[in-house]
């Protein structure tokens, strides 16, 4: 039990070795692809039923690294974490399905390196650990993209990574600063994100120290400004790289937010907050009306995913037990939306051969059961009522509104910016004359609808019964905010 | 006599081959200034030998005059290797070793 | 209670039953087992109506029953329940929707017959139903409002049925989005309302016990803002434009969602809310005004329509006007009693102009039509019925419900909105009996061969025009000696106004003629040589293309949104923060390259590069350690 954690995040990658020493097939290594996230998907069930919800940091699980500096192998999970690693271990098996038929064995392996990389991330808690999770998930996404990509993929591949690194580095920088900082203080090394917390700083160090990490995270979310990343690299990349890209690994950089933001800095992200607030609150809509000319779907969901995830990141920031509670909520449900749409994009592209929307139209009449999942998802993705999505959005919105009227009157334009442009787009793509790219298309076969079943039936039920999951998260949000000193 | 004028002339002599090296194109030039510079050293070695009695500096110098031309016969062996393959001896022609040129 | 709960979950899981069997195989053609399933649910949820409205006779008027299904939601003081209540409006409402409902889906079925997505259709139309009767049943105004958005939905997909032709999905989108702005209001007032609650619970019942704790001038914005969601949903101005492209849709949808249902949404939310907007009467003012001014601009425009949904699309908005004005200036049992009755004739209203549609082959410009009177004679005669109930022709439901209203302005002294209203009243009759006339005289014979209509179709528009004719002494006011049994079984806190019953025999003579005056010059103008309105004077032109309002709104808001997404993809994005990013790598690039040009393989330069860095060390020796 002590080292589950610690299993999730390397058995992937144990298998990923194993396979290629041997040089076996792929026959093989589909077989330990599946295998890998099955018993993932098992031991984080595991660690959901023995969870306990007020129990703050549990898992834990501690071995001295690098001991001369204090950096150990930390390791833990609460609540927060929880949510995401459940998100990974829904959508990794479902993305293997997605993937079965490829030959390529590259795929394979960056898969499962990737499924490493960030539950690592997501369960560190020594930041140099973290770092190093952090990227060794940017590399498998840029083989994927740099290789097995389309369009410009080698020039979107590039961007990412760069502009990734850039955040990295300034984050490198202030974890370093801070390392030496305990040294300092306490005499002895240590890069545990508790330890670090009890560090003190005067204002002006504080704001410099925090701006490495947001830096880091606003590229990740992305906040405006620091987001021409993305829709290339969404728009370049294969179906598995772009729903991990937008389910996880945008959801690690309001992670990050959290975690370090509020668990190290959090009086100083009260200076900050007005500028976060102001760059969540345009991206919610700037990246709307981006999307809404767009003629590539996949970069229209790229965008969509940027908007949804500067409404989570003021929710963050705004800081009250209704906008973390949704926040949280909707990492998860925009997580299971957008792999969703992410992944019928993919089913659409591999029959049509093409994403531009000119292209498509009439699905609904040829392929009603692909018509309706893709109308599905693309509603969840709104906000709809009954869906996940709905719920997380409108305790975001109270959030907000408590915060500031004026702040909630903004955020409550949520309602507003995903109908911008879906409706457009399913008249287009969905509905409408059929298409010159969609003749022949083929329905929904069973391998399909089991992959994308489980993502429904989740939002269903995430829509319709939210009281299932709310005593999960709860205790923990509170426990945090109480921390940060009655901020409610 | 006093050392300074000798001090004078062993720094015009490098000087001079100091330039010739950067500034001629010639391969024998760059031979001959290369000498120079060499000559001058000697020059300044010699000096201080005489001026302080000391006999360390003179040895060198004939040390220096047996790889001096040593070294002559290395250079201009290569020199003329380098002219069959170019026809040149213009020290510019031989620039392999450079940046590739590329458009921004 | 659990009945309640019935009533809301057999059409949701008759929805979701068709739509399996449907897109298990969309080809077959399963039109028994469709109908049967697809007319069970509502006729239930009907039985289970009737049966909570007996039991409702004999309890006080404050008796509330509930039914609570599970927790919702519980984070912080927020504690939302899937949990139903019923009170005396709530029991009339889901009364007649459930009624008219059935009636309309057993029309459907004659109808839709033969449509290739048959199946389909009525499983949207049970979740159509379903999330109706959730937004009336709902306790508390969260799940009012997730059933409010639902029928959003439903309409969408209703509307964009036919979705082979663009025109219709673009018609559909039109629907969801003007819905949708009103709700992004509707969604503020909840959010503030909840705020200001904070700790008191959310509910209906509890929000009533402690609406005094708010401020008024806090109550004022979540009352208008309210309304902004009402005004999208209802169809009100400004959010109206939905509402005449929602015709594209199949005529059932039109006569169940955009006629009897989903559009009086609003105005139920305003009752519902009456403990609310009692406390802001100028808000409510506000409303009446609005109401007022939708109802005389829809009245204009549509005489001078010539599809014949799109004249009763119109007419709707402007009897919805009327609803409006009655809830805004607190009248809110006249309001209910117009929803109520307004319910039966359009509906009929709609069905009829669907039967005539089938039997013109799917025509739908009046002016085509003509001298149907003796061929489609049941169609007609109950058509007549409804069209004199809407003009307000006693004894006809129309009559008491709009005269109820008039009298409550012209109580209240809002003499303009009464003006207002009267003058609607005329053009009301005018245009109806100006499509009765059209569409039914103008010769005897018809100018086509007309197709059959089913038998489906037939006997609701008979149970319907029934209704129109009777329903209205149920409203009878105690001036004409009745006793009102339907203001005073439904017991809402109205703003009771008096005026004297000299001033209401003189106001109904007066709506009276209003009405007879309409049909009239209607008769005059249209029952002969009726043709297409043809443009004689510059303002015929602004009013036969609806004020230019749909292209006022393309101009305002589709344009500069296209326009603004592709600046941002073309400047901002591009030129603008790209450009920030790649002055970086050029420059880095750039001096790459000058720097690298300095290694140009060139001995002498390499000798000169030596010298230097030789000499600059010298120098430092000498002078910073040597001490010179």
């Amino acid at each position: 039990m002590e080292q589950i954690l610690s299993n999730i995040i390397f058995v992937p990658i144990i298998i990923a070795i194993i396979v290629g020493v041997f040089g076996l097939s792929i026959k093989w290594i589909r077989v330990g692809a599946i295998i890998s996230s099955v018993v993932v998907t098992i031991l984080v069930a595991i660690v959901i039923v023995n969870f306990d919800p007020s129990g703050g940091m549990q898992f834990v699980r501690i071995v001295p690294w690098i001991q001369n500096y204090g950096i150990r192998y930390y390791i833990g999970v609460d609540a927060i974490s929880l949510v995401i690693l459940t998100l990974i271990a829904i959508v990794m098996p479902i993305l293997y399905l997605y993937i079965w038929e490829e030959r390529r064995k590259g795929y394979w392996y960056n898969m499962m390196m990737l499924q490493t990389g960030v539950t690592g991330a997501v369960l560190s808690l020594d930041m140099v650990l973290f770092y190093l999770f952090w990227e060794t998930m940017l590399l498998p996404i840029f083989i994927m993209i740099g290789r097995y990509g389309s369009g410009m993929h080698q020039h979107n591949a590039m961007k990412i990574v760069l502009m990734t690194i850039l955040g990295s580095m300034s984050m490198l920088f202030s974890i370093l600063y801070l390392g030496y900082d305990y040294f300092e203080a306490n005499g002895s090394w240590s890069f545990a994100v508790n330890d670090l917390a009890t560090l003190h700083f005067d204002a002006q160090t504080s704001i410099w120290l925090a701006a490495g990490f947001l830096l880091a995270f606003a590229i990740k979310i992305p906040l405006v400004g620091f987001h021409t990343w993305m829709a290339p690299a969404y728009g370049s990349s294969p179906t598995p790289a772009v729903v991990i890209l937008s389910a996880i690994m945008a959801k690690l950089g309001v992670y990050g937010l959290w975690r370090f933001g509020y668990g190290i800095f959090d009086t100083t992200l009260s200076y900050y907050a007005p500028t976060i607030t102001t760059l969540a609150l345009i991206g919610l809509l700037y990246y709307a009306i981006h999307a809404i000319m767009e003629s590539d779907l996949r970069r229209m969901f790229a965008f969509s995913s940027g908007s949804h995830l500067s409404l989570i990141a003021l929710g963050i920031i705004v800081a009250n037990i209704y906008s973390w509670g949704g926040s949280l909520y909707f990492i998860a449900t925009h997580a299971l939306a957008s792999a969703g749409i992410f992944i019928m994009i993919g089913l659409l592209f591999r029959r049509t051969k093409s994403l531009e929307i000119e292209n498509l139209g009439g699905i609904a009449s040829i392929a009603p059961k692909f018509a309706f999942f893709f109308v599905f998802f693309a509603l969840s993705i709104a906000g709809l009522p009954g869906t996940g999505g709905f719920v997380a959005e409108l305790l975001i919105i109270i959030g907000a509104f408590k915060y500031n009227i004026w702040i909630g009157a903004l955020s409550a334009t949520t309602m507003l910016s995903a109908m911008l442009y879906i409706f457009w787009m399913l008249q287009r793509v969905i509905y409408g004359e059929v298409g010159s790219s969609v003749s022949g298309f083929r329905d929904l076969d069973r391998r399909e609808l089991m992959m994308l079943l489980p993502l429904m039936l989740l939002l269903l039920v995430t829509g319709i019964a939210p009281s299932l999951f709310m005593p999960y998260l709860e205790p923990q949000i509170l426990t945090i905010l109480s921390a940060l000193g009655g901020i409610q | 006599m006093t050392p300074e004028p000798l001090f004078a002339i062993s720094t015009l002599l490098f000087c001079i081959g100091l330039v010739g090296i950067i500034s001629r194109r010639n391969l024998f030039v760059t031979y001959i200034s290369i000498e120079l510079m060499l000559s001058a050293v000697n020059l300044l070695l010699a000096t201080f030998s005489r001026l302080h009695g000391d006999s360390a500096g003179s040895v060198m110098v004939l040390l220096m005059i047996a790889v001096i031309a040593a070294e002559a016969a290395l250079f201009l062996a290569i020199i003329i290797q380098l002219a069959r393959s170019k026809k040149s001896i213009d020290s510019d022609e031989f620039s392999q070793l450079q940046q590739p040129r590329e458009s921004l | 209670m659990n009945l309640l709960s019935f009533i809301v979950l057999i059409p949701f899981f008759s929805a979701l039953v068709l739509g399996l069997i449907y897109l298990s195989d969309t080809k077959k053609d399963r039109f028994t087992l469709y109908t049967s399933i697809g007319i069970l649910a509502p006729t239930l949820s009907m039985i289970l109506s009737i049966m909570l409205w007996i039991s409702m006779l004999d309890q006080d008027s404050d008796t509330i029953f509930y039914s609570k299904l599970f927790s919702w939601v519980e984070l912080g003081d927020f504690h939302i329940s899937v949990a139903f209540m019923a009170d005396r409006l709530t029991t009339v409402m889901v009364t007649f929707i459930t009624f008219v409902g059935t009636l309309i889906h057993i029309y459907a079925a004659g109808y839709m017959r033969g449509d290739e997505s048959y199946g389909k259709f009525f499983s949207y139309f049970n979740l159509f139903m379903g999330s109706m009767l959730l937004l009336i049943l709902a306790s508390n105004p969260i799940i009012m409002f997730v059933g409010w958005e639902l029928v959003g939905l439903s309409s969408y997909l209703l509307i964009g049925f036919y979705h082979k032709d663009s025109a219709n999905i673009k018609a559909a989108n039109k629907a969801f989005i003007l819905n949708r702005v009103g709700d992004f209001g509707f969604v503020m007032a909840l959010s503030i309302l909840f705020l200001a609650l904070e700790g008191s619970g959310y509910s209906f019942v509890s929000i009533e016990a402690n609406i005094h704790t708010i401020s008024t001038p806090t109550l004022s914005l979540i009352g208008i803002l309210l309304f902004v969601g009402a005004m999208g949903k209802s169809a009100q101005i400004p959010l109206y434009v939905w509402l005449p492209d929602a015709m594209a849709g199949p005529t059932p949808v039109s006569a169940l969602i955009h006629a009897a249902t989903m559009v009086t949404a609003g105005v139920y939310m305003v009752a519902r809310f009456a403990f609310l907007y009692n406390e802001i009467p100028h808000v409510g003012e506000f409303i009446a005004i609005v109401g007022a001014i939708s109802a005389l601009f829809a009245a204009i425009i549509a005489t001078y329509q010539d599809d014949i949904k799109k004249i009763l699309a119109y007419s709707t908005m402007s009897q919805l006007g009327y609803m409006f004005v009655a809830v805004g200036l607190g009248a809110y049992s006249s309001g209910i009693f117009h929803v109520f009755t307004h319910a039966f004739f359009k509906a009929l209203l709609f069905m009829g102009a669907g039967a005539v549609i089938i039997a013109m082959h799917h025509e739908q410009n009046i002016f085509k039509m003509g001298g149907l009177k003796n061929s489609l004679r049941l169609v007609y005669v109950t058509m007549f019925i409804a069209t004199l109930a809407i003009s307000g022709i006693p004894p006809f439901a129309g009559f008491f419900s709009k005269d109820a209203i008039l009298a409550a302005a012209f109580a209240s002294e809002h003499y303009f909105i009464w003006g207002i209203g009267t003058l609607t009243a005329f053009l009301t009759a005018l245009y109806m009996f100006r499509m009765l006339f059209i569409v039914f005289y103008n010769g005897t014979q018809p100018r086509v061969k007309l197709s059959p209509i089913s038998k489906f179709m037939d006997r609701p528009l008979i149970i319907l025009a029934f209704g129109s004719a009777t329903l209205g002494l149920l409203g009878l006011g105690e001036a004409y000696g009745g006793s009102n049994i339907f203001g005073s079984f439904i017991s809402l806190p109205d703003r009771t106004l008096h005026i004297s019953h000299s001033s209401e025999y003189l106001l109904a003579i007066l709506n009276t003629s209003m009405g007879v005056l309409g049909m009239w010059l209607a008769y005059r103008l249209f029952a002969t040589n009726a043709t297409m309105p043809t443009v004689k004077v510059a303002w015929q032109r602004i009013v036969i293309n609806k004020f230019y309002i749909d292209e006022l709104y393309e101009l305002l808001f589709v344009k500069p949104l296209r326009s603004l997404s592709l600046f941002f993809e073309r400047f901002i994005d591009r030129v603008g923060f790209d450009g920030i990013l790649y002055i970086s790598t050029y420059s880095y690039r750039y001096a790459g390259a000058k720097f690298a040009q300095l290694q140009n393989g060139k001995v002498r330069y390499y000798a000169l590069y030596s010298m230097v860095g030789i000499a600059l060390v010298s120098l430092f020796l000498l002078i910073f350690i040597g001490g010179i």
